[in-house]
């Protein structure tokens, strides 16, 4: 008994939309991260979902070299983050304006 | 006198340059190192001035043996015709070279002494040497137009040295009517140039014979009365001698030098010079001006009470016998008593000088009984006074009795004129000499100090000169001057009635000087005092001459000058200003098209850009969920608008 595929695609779809509602509204940056985290699982899912369909081995692959990336990812954001706090005194992006024309 | 001269002593024609050239290479180091060289500025003049005459007396053998050096290079030479133009020198140039270099080196030596001190002392001498050579191109100039250029250069000379003390607005003013009096002068000079240059096509001293052949009586007539008045003005004959008392503001030794003894006889030899041109009409002007200047110069020289102004006006009475000596036709009688009376006439100035020197005094009413105090002065000073006056035997004596007795066979009514002359002439010297040097000792006279060595010893040459000078052109020196001059008419013996009248006349003179003149004795008849006072404030205001110059030349000049200033600063200033206006509205009119309408497209073009900028910024928060929202939107859209 397997589950459907549209119905992974729908979780995708889902997390997806999640994680880019998250980047759009959260003002705090490891909130960012979680976010960004949640779209990397959504693609993860999406490779998984059709590799099984196809009989494909590559996918499982895929996802675990994204797996990998997302922990590399968050590691750098982190050390960002702890960075950022220190000598701006703040982790809320939209207080962190150097760049502003 | 045909023989060759001896060739060692001939002086190569090159050498010639020479004598004035030494002057005027005196004058440049002069004025460009002068400050450094001292004491030794004055040296270098006298150096410079015994050397020209030396050189000058190395040729008196060729010269007096009746040939004409010369030294001439081209000028302006245009195809075949052209100007050349050089030195001559001849017996008449000799005379003058002899007379400007001897009496120069003399009087340079007096004034080391005179201007001690002087806070100008080396530009004194500059101005002297440059004197002393454009005298002597003068002189030696075989062409009218080398003559005309030292004739201005002295007159420029004169004009620096009678300002030289400029600190006195005397001395600048005398010197400016020196210079526009005689300009008058040289303006007819120059005209009568001119004229001979385009009548006759030469201007060179050689031609003059063949061009009295060739051109008409009347049109000489005129181009010698125009050379004629610039003798007039150069040698201070009436109408032109108003600058001659006045250029007295210059130091002594320059009076002596210029003003009495070279320039001023310049337009003499001028006259000498260009005789051939000179025709029975303006041999007769130069007469009456000679004999009016010679009479009336010397009564006004009766009445000054300036020494350095009797001087003067002796001065101008001489120059005025000479000229009546020119206008007799008895062209070596001028030059002779040019000569000697240079000798008399610088040694009665360097005597005044001395005075001058010693009491710093210069009124008569100031001065007396300098006898004691100033020896060399008073006896230098006697000899002087004596030989011009035309004592026996003296070397004026010798000079002006060859006029008289000239006169009396030419033209009796002159004779007696100039026999008046010079019993005026003997009147006004010795009074001079009387009131100055005997009577009670004046305060000043008491105070006075002898005149130095260096001063003395110009005076004792000078009064050698004087006294026997003159010999040279008697019958007992063989007639030495007329014969280098090449005249061969000579009176053979000493006129012994002359020299009788001669003797009387000094003698009337010096007792008119001592009743008249020191005494103040009036010894006209009760009826006639009132005209003789009369006559006396003429003289003594000297024919007002200067006023009817001031009444009327200068008058009308002054007021022309005055329109032409008014025109020039109403009308002319006028129409600049307007110009000048015209151009400022102008401007304005440019400025404020510039800034409104000119800047405003510029600054408009930037205000748009900037405008932009400002709003193009705005998307450019920095805030990357922004931006984020853009993208999704964008991929949204995209998404929906690309589907299949």
């Amino acid at each position: 008994m397997s589950v459907p595929l549209p119905w992974i695609l729908y979780l995708s779809s889902a997390l997806f939309s999640i994680g880019v509602y998250g980047m759009l509204t959260r003002r705090h940056a490891i909130g960012l991260l979680l976010s960004v985290e949640l779209i990397l699982n959504a693609s993860v899912l999406n490779f998984v979902a059709f590799g099984r369909l196809y009989g494909n081995v590559h996918a499982q692959a895929f996802a675990l070299f994204i797996i990998a990336l997302a922990a590399c990812e968050a590691v750098v954001g982190l050390a960002i983050i702890i960075g950022l706090a220190r000598s701006a005194g703040t982790v809320f992006v939209d207080r962190l304006t150097l760049l502003k024309g | 006198m045909p023989h060759a001269p001896d060739p060692a002593l001939m002086l190569p024609a090159s050498q010639l340059a020479w004598i004035p050239l030494l002057p005027l290479s005196a004058f440049v180091l002069l004025i460009l190192a002068g400050r450094r060289l001292g004491a030794l500025a004055g040296w270098l003049t006298v150096a410079s001035l015994a050397g020209a005459g030396l050189l000058t007396a190395r040729i008196a053998p060729a010269v007096f043996d009746g040939a004409t050096l010369t030294l001439r290079w081209a000028w302006l030479l245009a195809g075949n015709a052209g100007w050349t133009f050089g030195l001559a020198v001849d017996g008449l140039s000799w005379v003058m070279l002899a007379v400007v270099t001897s009496i120069g080196t003399l009087i340079a030596v007096y004034s080391i002494g005179y201007m001690q001190g002087d806070a100008r002392f080396s530009r004194y001498f500059a101005y002297f040497s440059l004197f002393c050579a454009s005298m002597l191109g003068l002189v030696m100039a075989d062409h009218f137009v080398l003559l005309f250029a030292c004739w201005e250069l002295v007159g420029l000379c004169s004009y620096l040295l009678i300002s030289f003390w400029f600190e006195k607005p005397d001395a600048a003013a005398a010197g400016r009517k020196a210079f526009i009096t005689t300009r008058i002068g040289d303006t007819g000079l120059l005209l009568g140039i001119f004229l001979l240059a385009a009548s006759a096509g030469t201007l060179s001293f050689r031609d003059l014979a063949a061009v009295r052949e060739a051109l008409r009586p009347e049109l000489l007539t005129l181009i010698s009365s125009l050379v004629f008045l610039g003798a007039v003005g150069k040698s201070a004959q009436v109408p032109l001698h108003v600058w001659l008392p006045d250029a007295m503001e210059g130091p002594t030794p320059v009076s002596a030098l210029i003003h009495a003894a070279t320039m001023v006889a310049a337009g003499v030899y001028l006259l000498a010079r260009t005789f051939p041109l000179f025709t029975p009409e303006s041999l007769a002007l130069v007469l009456a001006i000679g004999l009016a200047t010679h009479l009336l110069a010397g009564t006004v020289a009766l009445t000054m009470t300036d020494i350095k102004r009797v001087l003067a006006y002796s001065t101008i009475s001489q120059l005025g016998l000479m000229m009546t000596a020119l206008g007799l036709g008895a062209v070596s009688l001028a030059m002779f008593h040019l000569a000697m009376h240079a000798c008399c006439k610088a040694l009665l100035f360097l005597g005044a000088g001395s005075v001058i020197h010693g009491t710093h005094q210069q009124d008569l009413a100031k001065l007396g009984g300098l006898r004691r105090t100033m020896p060399v002065t008073w006896i230098t000073f006697l000899i002087a006074a004596l030989s011009l006056s035309g004592a026996p035997l003296l070397s004026g004596f010798w000079s002006k009795d060859a006029i008289l007795l000239e006169a009396r066979h030419v033209n009796p009514p002159v004779f007696w004129a100039l026999t008046g002359g010079a019993l005026l002439t003997s009147a006004y010297l010795l009074r001079l000499f009387l009131r100055c040097f005997h009577g009670s000792p004046s305060p000043d006279a008491q105070h006075a100090h002898r005149a130095p060595f260096i001063m003395a010893l110009p005076l004792a040459v000078l009064a050698a000169g004087a006294a026997g000078v003159g010999l040279v052109g008697t019958p007992w020196a063989g007639h030495v001057f007329f014969r280098m001059l090449a005249v061969h008419e000579l009176h053979e013996g000493i006129e012994w009635s002359m020299l009788a009248l001669s003797g009387a006349l000094v003698l009337g003179g010096a007792w008119l000087a001592w009743t008249v003149g020191v005494r103040r004795r009036n010894l006209l008849p009760r009826s006639v005092r009132p005209l003789g006072s009369r006559l006396y404030a003429l003289a003594v205001n000297k024919y007002y001459v200067d006023e009817f110059f001031n009444g009327t030349i200068i008058a009308v000049t002054a007021s022309g000058a005055r329109w032409l200033a008014w025109f020039d600063q109403r009308v002319i200033d006028g129409a600049v200003n307007v110009a000048g206006l015209a151009g400022a509205r102008l401007g304005f009119g440019h400025g404020w098209w510039d800034r409104r309408v000119i800047d405003a497209l510029v600054n408009g073009l930037a205000s748009v850009v900037r405008a932009a900028g400002i709003a193009g910024r705005r998307l450019q928060t920095g805030l990357i969920q922004q931006y984020l929202l853009v993208v999704v939107a964008a991929a949204v859209v995209l998404s929906l608008w690309l589907r299949p």
